[in-house]
């Protein structure tokens, strides 16, 4: 008896409609996975699902905290579409924010009494130069001698989380701080200006959007853009053409790896006012930002879209733990399981199954 | 292409909208539900998750207690709370789930609390093991080194090797002064012991604090102590001690008992409760108000709360209600130290009479207390004189008898 197979096999068209269509049909299955597991917690799911859209988007209380969550992983995110366009798969942005917040805090320690007109544009320069060489790293071991940028990338997380670690428990731990192990508080020409009302510093948020839309253009209209994206698609190609790989490969990670460390800066100069340890300084932004800038579809204009929304899934999940009184692990599992399926929905889009008898 | 993907992005927006509006819904329907008696809402926002075995755990134990024994109060509470996101969870709290009293249970979220009580002056916040305050604001903390003192007077009348080993999480103000009191302790019995310190950089790292706990046994260690949050050093000691290498620990935060029957001496435990209870009892009767906290600041000593029957927020043992492991009673009792006050003394009685002694509200001992060299034999402590709360508060030095570096 032959049983019935299922194959995958490559599309080779795909007709216009099926990116929507494929995330309409896993964001909807995402759904009824999670609802699923409120209801065995005991939870109405759709109690559950409100209060986390109402949490995130549904009062002017949760934009703006999605808005402030959004900034860090939109500069980070648009980064990493150009850099994953350039098939530099830099998976540290993580690392280059931690340098980045490095910087900003090192150029506070060194000119503390500028005023903010000057300080704050240090700050930013720092902050994108501390991310940029940190990306450097991977990106001249992959140029020069070929070692996979994906590891490195990854591992120089952990060399960064040690640096702010050792700054902060070591030389760089205040002075009025009681023996903990953060900085003092920066001075008040170090913070950036914050909407009032809200906790969005807005001078990042504009930096954000101001890059996502330098990031498109280049792409986009720009020859070096087109090299970064022929380079992306097909290096073999690219060589034979001409084009620079080397030269196209350290800038995608520069300039991702910058951003990824503007961000850092943000935090620090916009959220904390200081150099914390590690953990308290993200929640994993710079990871975050990989799966802002695959739900893009690597489109930085659409990354400022998605770092929205996962912003606001991050806010709003936050809420259900509160109201609910769900445990923390809820709120990730529901997270997890939205992005799992979004992901997955992306394999239809180039592959079909087929039963087979 | 760039017409697909707009097309998407577009359609994710709706999606969105489409959701929040499905949600708006039965949100109108809820509205009801608040016009039940006025209770007093305290919300708790943990850095950790409950279940861990540690500090959060025994908050939340804290905070069940109280729940479930005044029909004034309900509670709600927030776990693993990262510290970039405490200022949401807080505003959250305060704003949508009307909480009237706030207690973060972290360090790290001490701006963020400090903010949130100049925002909302009407709320009561409380929080733990920080020093800023506010009219509305008060700390609280639960210190253990009184107890490490006492753990530290069995460690020195156990060792064989003279050589005491300490794992220890991060170097901060709080566990330096723990490691501190327990070498205290440890060289009032045995004057020529040692204490080696092993950082981990880690509050909940079971791999790192085997490694470190086995590598101060490798050294000549047989007897632990450790501040961090998990039963692994305790575990270590018993698997050596089975093994016919006796190594002796001290448990932390939590009754570790069961982990270590051959091989736990004592420990530290903590009954938040007890602190929860003294804070929420005086909201509801009036006693605190939004205006009068500036200088509320629970230290949680042995000495105990008056006005709670003397109940104290700290307890000597390995677990509730057994100071001291029957097993080691013997050893202890055989072991004699002379004393200049109390004479010939037993390490056992010794440890009850201190007990005793730090119990009575005017303190009548410190482990504190000069002459106190540090490290390097520098005499910091005069003979007769006390470190002063903020001195010991935000110690960065070790005392002598301490092998290892108090910033490394």
């Amino acid at each position: 008896m032959n049983l019935p197979s299922l194959r995958i096999e490559k599309r080779l068209s795909s007709p216009r409609w099926l990116p929507a269509a494929s995330l309409t049909v896993g964001l909807l299955l995402a759904l009824v996975t999670v609802a699923v597991i409120f209801a065995t917690l005991g939870v109405d799911p759709l109690t559950a699902f409100q209060r986390i859209f109402r949490g995130g988007f549904g009062s002017f209380y949760g934009l703006q905290e999605t808005v402030t969550k959004s900034i860090p992983l939109m500069l980070a995110g648009v980064g990493l579409t150009l850099a994953f366009r350039g098939r530099m798969y830099n998976i540290g942005a993580e690392g280059q924010f931690m340098i980045g917040a490095i910087f900003a805090t090192g150029i506070v320690r060194l000119f503390p009494t500028w005023p903010g007109f000057l300080l704050l544009p240090a700050m930013f320069v720092g902050g994108f130069l501390g991310g940029a060489l940190w990306a450097s790293i991977p990106a001249l071991l992959k140029t020069r001698f070929r070692v996979d940028e994906t590891l490195t990338s990854l591992m120089l997380v952990y060399v960064a989380y040690e640096a702010v670690k050792f700054l902060v428990y070591g030389p760089w731990r205040g002075s009025d701080t009681r023996g903990f192990p953060i900085t003092d508080e920066f001075p008040a020409a170090a913070h950036i200006p914050i909407l009032p009302g809200t906790r969005v510093h807005y001078v990042t948020l504009l930096l954000a959007i101001a890059a996502a839309i330098l990031v498109y253009l280049l792409l986009t209209r720009t020859k070096l853009g087109y090299e970064i994206r022929v380079t992306g698609e097909n290096p073999e190609a690219a060589r034979y053409a001409g084009m620079d790989y080397r030269k196209v490969a350290l800038l995608v990670m520069l300039i991702s790896g910058g951003l990824a460390g503007l961000a850092g800066m943000g935090e620090v100069a916009g959220i904390h006012f200081r150099l914390r340890p590690p953990e308290a300084l993200s929640p994993g932004y710079g990871f975050t930002a990989i799966i802002v800038a695959w739900l893009a579809r690597l489109n930085p204009l659409a990354a400022m879209l998605t770092a929205f929304l996962l912003g606001g899934l991050l806010v709003g999940g936050d809420a259900i733990q509160i109201a609910l009184n769900l445990p923390a692990a809820t709120v990730q599992i529901f997270n997890g399981v939205i992005l799992l399926f979004v992901i997955a929905s992306e394999l239809f889009n180039q592959y079909r199954l087929r039963l087979e008898r | 292409m760039q017409k697909n993907l707009f097309r998407l992005t577009l359609l994710m927006a709706v999606f969105a909208l489409i959701l929040t509006a499905c949600g708006q819904a039965p949100a109108a329907q809820t509205g009801g539900e608040s016009a039940q008696a006025e209770k007093l809402k305290a919300c708790f926002i943990y850095v950790g998750p409950i279940g861990d075995i540690g500090w959060t755990n025994a908050h939340d134990v804290g905070r069940r207690y109280v729940d479930e024994k005044y029909d004034w109060l309900e509670t709600a509470y927030a776990e693993s709370v990262p510290e970039s996101d405490s200022e949401r969870f807080i505003d959250r709290f305060v704003v949508e789930e009307k909480c009237k009293v706030v207690f973060t249970t972290s360090f790290g979220f001490m701006d963020a609390t400090l903010a949130a009580a100049q925002k909302y002056p009407d709320n009561f916040f409380f929080h733990v093991s920080g020093y800023k305050r506010a009219p509305n604001m008060g700390t609280l903390m639960a210190d253990f080194y009184q107890l490490y003192y006492l753990n530290g007077l069995m460690a020195g009348a156990l060792t064989k090797s003279g050589k005491v080993g300490y794992v220890a999480a991060h170097p901060i103000p709080e566990l330096i002064r723990h490691i501190n009191a327990f070498t205290r302790g440890v060289r009032e019995v045995n004057p020529n012991a040692t204490v080696e310190v092993n950082w981990i950089f880690a509050w909940y790292d079971p791999a790192k604090a085997r490694e470190a706990a086995e590598a101060l046994i490798a050294k000549g260690v047989d007897v632990l102590a450790f501040t961090e949050d998990t039963a692994t050093v305790v575990q270590v000691a018993e698997e050596y001690t089975a093994k016919g290498q006796p190594v002796y620990s001290f448990g932390h935060y939590s009754p570790m008992a069961q982990f270590g029957p051959k091989s736990l001496v004592s420990g530290q435990l903590v009954d938040w409760g007890v602190l929860y209870e003294d804070i929420l009892t005086k909201i509801h009767l009036g006693i605190y108000t939004t205006k009068n906290l500036e200088n509320v600041d629970y230290w949680g000593l042995l000495s105990g709360y008056p006005n709670l029957g003397g109940r104290a927020a700290v307890e000597l043992g390995g677990k509730f209600g057994e100071p001291i492991n029957p097993v080691f009673e013997a050893d202890l009792k055989a072991r004699k130290v002379n004393d200049p006050v109390l004479g010939e003394i037993s390490v056992y009685d010794l440890v009850f009479k201190r007990i005793e002694q730090m119990k009575d509200p005017a303190v009548l001992f410190d482990p504190f207390t000069g002459p106190i060299n540090d490290q390097d034999g520098n005499l910091k402590v005069k003979a007769g004189q006390r470190l002063s709360y903020f001195e010991v508060t935000t110690i960065n030095w070790f005392v002598e008898g301490v092998i290892g570096k108090a910033n490394p």
